[in-house]
């Protein structure tokens, strides 16, 4: 210890000289203390991860919690908010209100030029299942845009590159496509294969058993059936659409090839103009005849339901790439609608045949600015993207009965469908003899193990959405009961909020998804039901060899061994990114 | 097998165990003089079990809208609630044995719907207006307060957040209830545990009065605490929750029992009257 002044008198004139010493000693570093101070604290990165509770999805909270403790061991806090699937998908889609979210792509991937309105940047400020990852990048958009020109070799190799890309910047991850188990009676009804997956239009291959049976009846975790059936609105529109069973589209797309199914043909006139012929007496539920001027005026609203009357265009929230492959659409009579197309091929002009067109007479209506009870909210909006729809009217297989909110919805044959008439349709077998039963009844149940006791209890005949895998030896056991293991067109994958930094950064999302260890989470979250996977192409002749998964070749370099992350590895790979962390071991936003 | 026949199942064992458990604790001495005087006694009770009857019934239409409201206000608090208490509920769970869990899914459904009901009948048979009062507002205030958390705060239970390690056992032994309490209550309405907060209650209740029914005491007692960890050991509540459902208990039994609260109510009564 320092030994003590025994007396020190502070003078007046002391403090003052101690003072001007001070100030002139400090007039040195005076600049350096403002170069310091001049800066903000930087902030430990913390990220939360949203997502559907177990009831909604059996494996989307075992994603997020895996994702979360890879994170934190790369120094990342990441919490987790299970959300109700209505909230969830409105805060995301359309708020886009997130940093991270894992859930499953609705529908199927059904050509390359789904990527188009996935990630083009035209489409990151607008609402809906358009690019809600708010993906920017000037050169992806001329890949997207080029693959819609080309054909042919020149095509897939510019696919290849969009993939190429996509598993390099990383505006979201592809996890894998599951393999949905499903619970199905066979007392009742047979053909289930595939029967939801990716569209529940696949209804129409089942038979039934030659018994008396007359509804077929579906379980399903998701209460949002119940509450809307607009088509429009993306946050209400899984994996499995109800309303595809409703509205019927200009072609359907059945085992990879795409078949006449409200049009009868379609004939190029023109290298861009596509005349489309409807079947003759087609109609609506409410009796309206189905015309090309319902089908013109689809197009019209797709791409701006205001229809023009407000100034700014209100784009729908659905079908968004579809759409803007049309320039003009016109009904030149009762059944031909010429299409007149952007700069495209005619390989991609055909995809928007597989939109439903609506019925003019109701949407027509829906196109004046949404209000609250007559008050404005002061959201720019119309009611064909607020309305619930209920009851629809479409012009498909099913037609609206009844709807008893979070608990049931009744579709019933629709008697007046082309499918249903003895007319020759010029489709497949399976398809072309109709609905083997007089009326469907979705049931929502609270959990996937309730649904497959009702199954088992013969109160129900399907689960609409695949459950649990722990549930399989139940289903297994259970009489007169197959258990279905269906590949899923609807693939898992992990959405990053590019709007948000550190998300922003490309070199931070690539290295976030090297924390990712597919392999793991096939075994520990899908208990091997799971077909892994880092692109949405897949399983189609579109992938190429390099992006082909393999436990043996992962395709992106996973930062540690066997699902477990080595911390030091991820920290010097985002210290190469350019990152840092502070003394706790939290890595810092700047 | 549908909502109906679980429901229908339900009331056929609950009113079992209330037949043989009246004539047992209650007695066949006061049970005969409550058939003799049975206007009497329904009549007393008419004001408590219609107070509580127009609490259920608002709880009833909060309850619907409720969800959708509590999305709009609410604080999604899961995550909250994990950071403070982890994997209590996974390691409850895994030193339960198998045969155990059995036993606290029949008390979870029937043992709650039996710890709820009796009180209310024992003490209208036995003429204990104060215990029957006591009961019937008791059960109001953890209803309402209950109602409120549920509006304010979002939170999923451990079987939805945390499938890998919490398995949903209820649901697993005993499908058939699932469709019963999803008819009564979403997933999303844990904090407070409900089961807890009355089961408690009655216990406490039944502690406070205990020579009201001697027999009746510890075997509330040991049904609650069923309860509480039932539970937890099917993956439905939280830690947190429980011990939230046990303040909310306490607080309603205090509340009840209380010459403070007594008094300042009554002065309440006056000055409405005054108003009036």
């Amino acid at each position: 210890m320092a030994p003590r002044s025994g007396n020190v008198g502070i003078t007046r004139r002391s403090v003052l000289a101690g003072l001007s010493g001070t100030l002139a000693a400090s007039s040195g570093c005076l600049s350096r203390i403002r170069s310091l101070a001049g800066r903000n604290q930087p902030e430990p990165i913390s990220v939360s991860i949203k997502t559907l509770p177990v009831d909604q999805d059996p494996y989307a909270i075992g994603i997020a919690r895996q994702l979360s403790a890879w994170f934190e061991a790369g120094g990342i806090r990441a919490s987790i908010q299970p959300i109700t699937a209505e909230e969830l998908y409105r805060q995301t889609l359309i708020n886009q209100d997130f940093d991270v979210f894992v859930g499953q792509f609705p529908g199927a991937f059904a050509d390359p030029d789904a990527f188009y309105p996935l990630l083009h940047s035209t489409y990151s400020v607008e609402s809906g299942l358009q690019n809600p990852f708010g993906y920017t990048n000037l050169l992806m958009d001329d890949l997207l845009e080029r693959q819609r020109r080309e054909t042919g070799n020149k095509r897939t190799e510019t696919v290849t590159r969009i993939q190429r890309r996509l598993v390099q910047v990383c505006p979201f991850l592809v996890l894998g496509f599951p393999n949905a188990i499903r619970a199905a009676r066979t007392d009742r009804f047979t053909g289930w294969n595939g029967v939801f997956d990716p569209s529940p239009t696949n209804l129409l291959t089942l038979n039934t058993t030659g018994t008396s049976a007359t509804r077929l009846r579906a379980t399903t975790p998701d209460d949002r059936p119940m509450a809307n059936l607009n088509p429009l609105m993306s946050s209400y529109r899984g994996p499995s659409d109800i309303t595809d069973l409703i509205y019927d589209p200009l072609a359907y797309r059945y085992r990879g090839t795409l078949y006449p199914w409200a049009a009868t043909n379609w004939e190029w006139t023109d290298s861009l103009e596509l005349e489309v012929t409807l079947r003759e007496d087609l109609s609506w539920h409410d009796g309206e005849r189905l015309t090309a001027s319902d089908v013109a005026f689809t197009y019209q609203l797709l791409r701006d339901t205001s229809m023009g009357s407000p100034a700014e265009s209100v784009p729908t929230f659905r079908y968004r790439g579809r759409s803007s492959l049309v320039e003009t659409a016109q009904a030149i009579d009762e059944l031909t609608v010429q299409l007149q197309f952007d700069d495209c091929s005619r390989q991609t002009a055909r995809r928007v045949l597989t939109v439903p067109p609506l019925p003019e007479h109701i949407w027509t209506d829906r196109t004046n600015k949404a209000t609250v009870r007559g008050v404005n909210v002061g959201v720019t909006t119309t009611d064909a993207l607020v309305t619930a729809n209920v009851p629809p009217v479409g012009s498909g297989p099913l037609q609206f009965d009844s709807v008893a909110q979070g608990e049931t919805l009744v579709l019933e044959r629709f008697d007046d469908h082309f499918l249903e008439t003895p007319e020759e349709t010029g489709l497949p077998s399976a398809l072309s003899d109709g609905l083997a039963f007089e009326e469907f009844e979705l049931q929502f149940v609270g959990s996937d193990s309730s649904a497959v006791a009702l199954i088992v209890d013969d109160e129900a005949d399907v689960t609409a959405l695949g459950v649990g895998p722990d549930l399989s030896s139940t289903i297994g056991r259970a009489t007169d009961v197959s258990l279905n293991v269906d590949r899923s067109e609807a693939f898992y994958f992990v959405g990053f909020n590019t709007r948000r930094p550190p998300l922003t950064n490309p070199r931070f999302r690539r290295t976030l998804s090297r924390l990712v260890d597919r392999n793991a989470l096939a075994q520990s979250v899908f208990d091997g039901y799971v077909d892994p996977a880092v692109s949405p192409l897949a399983g189609t002749p579109w992938l190429p060899p390099d992006l082909t998964w393999e436990p043996s070749d992962p395709v992106t370099d996973f930062l540690g061994t066997a699902g477990v992350v080595d911390s030091k590895r991820a920290r010097d790979a985002f210290r190469t990114a350019g990152y840092r962390y502070n003394d706790q071991g939290r890595l810092l936003q700047s | 097998m549908g909502v109906l026949a679980v429901f229908i199942e339900v009331v056929a064992v609950l009113s079992l165990m209330l037949s043989v458990s009246l004539s047992i604790i209650v007695g066949p001495e006061r049970l005969r003089t409550a058939v003799a005087d049975l206007p009497g006694r329904l009549r007393v009770a008419v004001k408590p079990i219609a107070l509580l009857a127009g609490v259920l019934l608002i709880n009833s239409v909060v309850r619907n809208v409720g969800v959708d409201l509590s999305w709009i206000i609410g604080t999604n608090i899961t995550e909250f609630i994990f950071s403070l208490e982890g994997t209590v509920v996974a390691t409850i769970q895994s030193i339960t044995p198998g045969w155990l869990t059995v036993y606290f899914g029949y008390a979870y459904v029937y043992g709650y719907a039996f710890i709820l009901v009796f009180p209310l009948l024992a003490s209208i048979l036995a003429d204990e207006r104060r215990h029957l009062r006591h009961t019937a507002f008791a059960y109001a205030i953890n209803y309402t307060i209950g109602m409120c958390c549920y509006l304010l705060f979002i939170a999923y239970g451990p079987r939805n957040y945390m499938p890998a390690l919490v398995e949903p056992a209820l649901f697993d032994t005993f499908p058939r209830f699932q469709l019963l309490t999803s008819e009564v209550n979403a997933n999303t309405n844990v904090f407070p545990s409900l089961h807890t907060s009355l089961s408690v209650t009655v216990a406490l209740l039944a502690l406070r009065d205990r020579e009201m029914f001697p027999q009746w005491t510890p075997f509330a007692v040991f049904l609650a605490a069923s309860i509480v960890l039932s539970t937890m050991v099917l993956g439905i509540h939280w830690a947190t929750d429980v011990i939230a459902g046990a303040l909310l208990a306490t607080f309603s039994v205090w509340a009840v029992s209380s010459d403070r609260v007594a008094s300042l109510v009554s002065r309440w009564q006056s000055l409405y009257a005054r108003l009036r």
